[in-house]
């Protein structure tokens, strides 16, 4: 069975986290099940490399942390979109557009 | 960008210290995660235990999702350089010979660099302690023209101070400033030591706050006399008070002059001195107010006659030093203008066309440096080129080291280790092992530089290298410039390893193309330490010819003394009575050969005057004439040869017929081709008393070693000034020992607070030559230096090669090779690296030889014997270097090196 799942292209998995917490703060689990279920469940993003991608953004400050009780109790840790994290997303989602628009334009070509 | 990169150092910084803590959190958060994927793959209807397994199947692996989590964290650099520091050090543990052999070479190579930086930062770099804008502050150089050369004087007098003072607008502050040795406290206590004679505009030039008391101010240093108040220097204060409070308000006797202590300089001030640092400052005024000895020095501030004076300046924040220099030189030209109404003579501004040069304030960085600073300047090249061979020499040990350790690099390259981790390993190999280097070299400047700073540099102004912060400064980065070079090589080794090869190959090397980088290096030392030698051989043979060099009297044995009035009154015939009983009790003393009176002394102090003889328009256009005069004993005691006719005799007394003996060179100079005795020369007046030519004497080198025309006269002292004489003993055995006893004996002679200095002839001739000294002495040292880093280099390549030719050199040897064949194969090989380096550092020496050329004494820079001498010594050492590995080679047992493989 031929696999319809698609591998993400480089870099775009920041954006897809941020453009995640631009709905509110989540934890990783949510985040990825948030993801798939979006995605259709097309996206193959391994759960793991989820969690690489958040620190290093947490290290940018695009993002910032907090541990908090989770919906069954437990404490988890929360991640929410900082300001410039915000302004990172408009700033990436125009990028996107942009370069979407541009490799529909030349694969349209005749 | 900037908040990111806040954020960014704020996540490192807590990843570095709260790294359990991190951990820990990162634990639990992936925890939480394949908790909640179990728990809702549960509640989709799997059984728990297959919920899991398929919760970490979609997780991934866990390990590397940690690994990645924690490179996310920024840390791994560090950890990894942690990790390559461990590794290094049980590394060259492990290897004790060979870390021994790379500090020891690195820390010679580095101590004498470091012990140079001393001395060429004190003496030309480093601006005098407190000095607030050492940029804007400047030494004043006065230029003009004299005949068709432009002359430039460091010297001025007061006169001009106060006429560029009141001429200039741009300035925010000009000083006088006179560092001179003067006696200070009386009788058999007297002794000459520096005293700074300032104007009390100099203190606002600094930052400096009095230890105690206060410095003296511009009321205190006014014409014609200022106020006789001195400021201690923070060492003499500690040295001769002990550091007691209670010393303001107390007198002291400082040349002619009695001075109340009114303050204490802080700790290292010097005022602008760049000599030995002066025990205590006076107001300009009050010295020059006081010093009575002098042609007309009680005008010192109307006229012009008297240079003994530095000018310094500091310019106006927003002035430049174009500005400055304008403005200055206006002032100038009106002085100048000023001086020729006052004496009526002397050539015009349009003439002279005077102008002011700005300097830094170090004089050795101005138009005037001296001969010892070039020198040093050039021994700092050589002292880094050293370095060069101390790195090139480690970069050999590296490269032979990885070599050996090939196999080692290819294993680690197979098992996935990144050609730029493995590279950054070989880098923080190098530079730990510059760093120990560096540590051992500090030790060596430690010891070197006390021994440099005395060579160099005035008494009491060098420190160790360990107390400076800007040589330890420069020792660490010298280190790691070295470290870095010296690592490149094996790191450019590893680029080209290939893998199967040297896997393959086993410890063995592939061919002699491996070690075209070791040969280059090698060629290079050896093309370096030809060019110090070089270097070394020719600041020898000038000191050899210097030393070699007849002055025209002895240095050796004879002795100056200077009997200093210092204001005590004596009419014309108590003082040559005095000079007369001082030459009687010279004699008597013990160890004393001889005793004699002269008027001047080589090298210190010139006497001239006008000269006229018959049948010449101008004797003044021939050249400058000097004189001296002496008692009968005169030329036995100095040394100076009487050619022909006579010398002095105690018939030639005032009133007797006037004679005069002239010197060789003065003798051809004013009547060519005939027999100057019996000739006859006027003095000062063109109709006064005809001096007889008596006595033709042997050239002497009155001013300079180098360039003297030797044109020289004498007379009987009976018959000129015999008031002013100064003595000069000759001793028996060492001059330099018997200086202190005569100075004891003829010291309770002295009346009032008047003393006398005795000091050796070679004292007073010496510097004249520390510069082909210092060049020989520092040349040879380094030279040698280098040449041991090559022999030590030589060797450790070739007994290398031969380790690693034992096969073949087996093979050969099974193949009926004999000893000799061995021998010369492995001795060839050092031979043909130390001839070819020898011939390019014999180019490159040839090369530089125009700019060392002004540096010598009559010693050619292109002078073959020295360059085939050196030839020969490092043919000498490759030979050397190379016997004992080639000994080893022959020991090669044929069965056992095939065996081995």
């Amino acid at each position: 069975m031929p696999d319809e799942r698609l591998d993400l292209p480089q870099g775009t998995l920041d954006l897809l986290i941020l453009k995640a917490l631009s709905l509110g703060p989540q934890h990783g689990w949510a985040i990825s099940e948030r993801l798939h279920q979006v995605s259709r469940a097309t996206l193959q993003v391994p759960q793991g490399s989820l969690y690489p991608a958040l620190h290093r953004l947490e290290r940018r400050g695009w993002i910032a942390a907090e541990w908090q009780p989770s919906e069954n109790n437990r404490r988890a840790k929360y991640y929410a979109l900082t300001r410039t994290g915000e302004r990172q997303l408009r700033t990436e989602t125009e990028d996107w557009r942009r370069l979407t628009a541009t490799v529909d334009l030349i694969l349209g070509m005749r | 960008m900037l908040a990111e990169l806040w954020s960014d150092l704020r996540y490192r910084a807590r990843a570095l210290f709260r790294r359990a803590r991190m951990d820990q959190e990162l634990e639990e958060e992936l925890h939480f995660h394949l908790d909640r994927e179990t728990e809702a793959l549960v509640a989709r209807g799997l059984p728990r235990a297959e919920a899991m397994r398929q919760a970490r199947i979609a997780f991934g692996g866990a390990a590397q999702v940690r690994e990645a989590s924690r490179e996310g964290r920024g840390l791994v650099l560090l950890e990894q350089l942690g990790q390559d520091l461990r590794y290094t050090l049980r590394t060259l543990g492990r290897a004790p010979a060979f870390t021994a052999a790379v500090v020891l070479t690195l820390g010679l190579g580095l101590g004498a660099n470091a012990a140079m930086f001393g001395v060429v930062d004190r003496l030309l770099f480093r601006s005098p302690p407190f000095l607030h804008a050492p940029e804007r502050t400047h030494r004043v150089y006065l230029a003009s023209m004299d005949r068709s050369e432009e002359g430039v004087d460091v010297m001025a007098g007061y006169t001009r101070y106060l006429d560029l003072r009141r001429g200039t607008t741009t300035l925010a502050g000009l000083a006088a400033v006179s560092y001179r040795p003067l006696p200070v406290g009386t009788g058999l206590e007297a002794e000459e030591l520096p005293v700074g004679a300032v104007s009390a505009s100099l203190f606002d030039f600094f930052d400096a706050t009095p230890a105690l008391g206060r410095f003296f101010t511009a009321q205190e240093d006014t014409v014609p006399l200022g106020a006789m108040v001195a400021v201690l220097g923070h060492g003499f204060w500690q040295a001769r008070y002990g550091g007691r409070p209670d010393v303001l308000g107390q007198a002291i006797q400082v040349g002619t002059g009695t001075y109340t202590i009114i303050g204490v300089a802080p700790k290292g001030f010097v005022g602008t001195a760049e000599d030995t640092p002066p025990v205590l400052f006076v107001p300009i005024t009050a010295y020059a107010g006081t010093f009575r000895a002098g042609p007309n020095v009680s005008s010192y501030y109307t006229r012009y006659n008297w240079s003994w004076l530095a000018i310094v300046a500091q310019r106006k924040p927003g002035v430049s030093a174009e500005q400055a220099t304008a403005d200055l030189t206006r002032a100038y030209r009106e002085s100048w203008g000023a001086e020729l109404a006052l004496s009526g003579s002397g050539p015009g501004v349009e003439l002279a066309r005077p102008r002011v040069i700005l300097g830094p304030p170090q004089e050795e960085r101005g138009p005037r440096r001296s001969t010892v600073a070039q020198v040093a300047t050039w021994v700092s090249g050589v002292a880094a080129v050293v370095l060069l061979v101390a790195s090139a020499n480690v970069g050999n040990l590296l490269l032979a080291r990885a070599l050996r350790r090939r196999r080692e690099m290819a294993l680690r390259l197979a098992l996935g280790v990144g050609r730029a981790r493995l590279a950054r390993q070989l880098l923080t190999e190098s530079l730990v092992l510059s760093l120990l280097g560096c540590g051992a070299g500090l030790l060596v400047a430690q010891w070197g530089g006390a021994l440099l700073g005395s060579l160099f540099l005035p008494p009491g102004t060098g420190g160790g290298a360990l107390t400076d912060a800007r040589t330890l400064g420069f020792g660490v980065g010298a280190a790691l410039v070295a470290g870095t070079l010296a690592g490149l090589a094996p790191i450019l080794q590893t680029r080209r390893t290939d893998l199967t090869e040297a896997l393959k190959a086993g410890a063995r090397e592939g061919g002699p193309q491996r070690s075209r980088l070791r040969t280059g290096l090698l060629l290079l030392q050896a093309g370096l330490s030809v060019v110090l030698l070089v270097g070394a051989g020719l600041f020898v043979r000038s000191l050899l010819n210097v030393r070699a060099l007849r002055l025209g009297y002895d240095v050796e044995p004879v002795l100056y003394v200077y009997p200093n009035l210092r204001g005590a009154r004596l009419d014309s015939a108590q003082s040559t009575a005095l000079r007369l009983r001082l030459v009687e009790a010279a004699r008597a003393v013990p160890g004393v050969e001889g005793a004699a009176q002269g008027l001047t002394v080589p090298f210190w102090d010139t006497w001239a005057d006008d000269l006229f003889v018959e049948g010449i328009d101008s004797v003044a256009r021939l050249g400058s004439f000097t004189l001296q005069a002496g008692s009968p004993d005169y030329f036995r005691v100095a040394g100076t040869r009487i050619l022909r006719g006579r010398g002095f005799s105690e018939e030639d007394r005032q009133g007797a017929p006037p004679v005069v003996v002239v010197s060789q060179t003065m003798a051809r100079t004013l009547w060519p081709g005939q027999e100057a005795l019996g000739k006859c020369l006027r003095m000062a007046k063109p109709d006064a008393p005809c001096l007889s030519v008596v006595g033709i004497a042997e050239d002497i080198k009155q001013n300079s070693l180098t360039a003297d025309g030797g044109r020289h006269y004498y007379l009987p002292i009976a018959q000129y000034h015999p008031e002013a004489a100064v003595l000069f003993a000759r001793s028996r055995g060492a001059a330099v020992e018997l200086a202190e006893t005569l100075r004891r004996h003829l010291q309770p002679l002295m009346p009032g607070d008047a003393y006398v200095t005795v000091t050796p002839m070679a004292d007073i001739v010496g510097p004249g030559m520390r510069s082909w000294q210092l060049g020989a002495t520092m040349f040879v040292a380094f030279g040698g230096l280098a040449l041991l880093l090559v022999g030590v280099g030589l060797y450790a390549v070739i007994a290398y090669d031969v380790a690693q030719r034992r096969h073949e050199l087996g093979v050969r040897v099974a193949l009926g090779a004999r000893r000799g064949d061995l021998l010369r194969l492995v001795i060839r090989q050092g031979v043909v690296v130390a001839l070819s380096g020898a011939l390019l550092g014999a180019l490159a020496a040839l090369w530089a030889a125009p700019w060392i050329a002004p540096l010598l004494f009559e010693q050619p820079a292109r002078d073959p014997a020295i360059y085939l001498t050196v030839g020969a010594i490092l043919l000498g050492v490759a030979v050397l270097a190379s016997a004992l590995p080639a000994w080893r080679a022959t020991l090669a047992d044929p069965a056992s090196a095939l065996r081995a493989e």
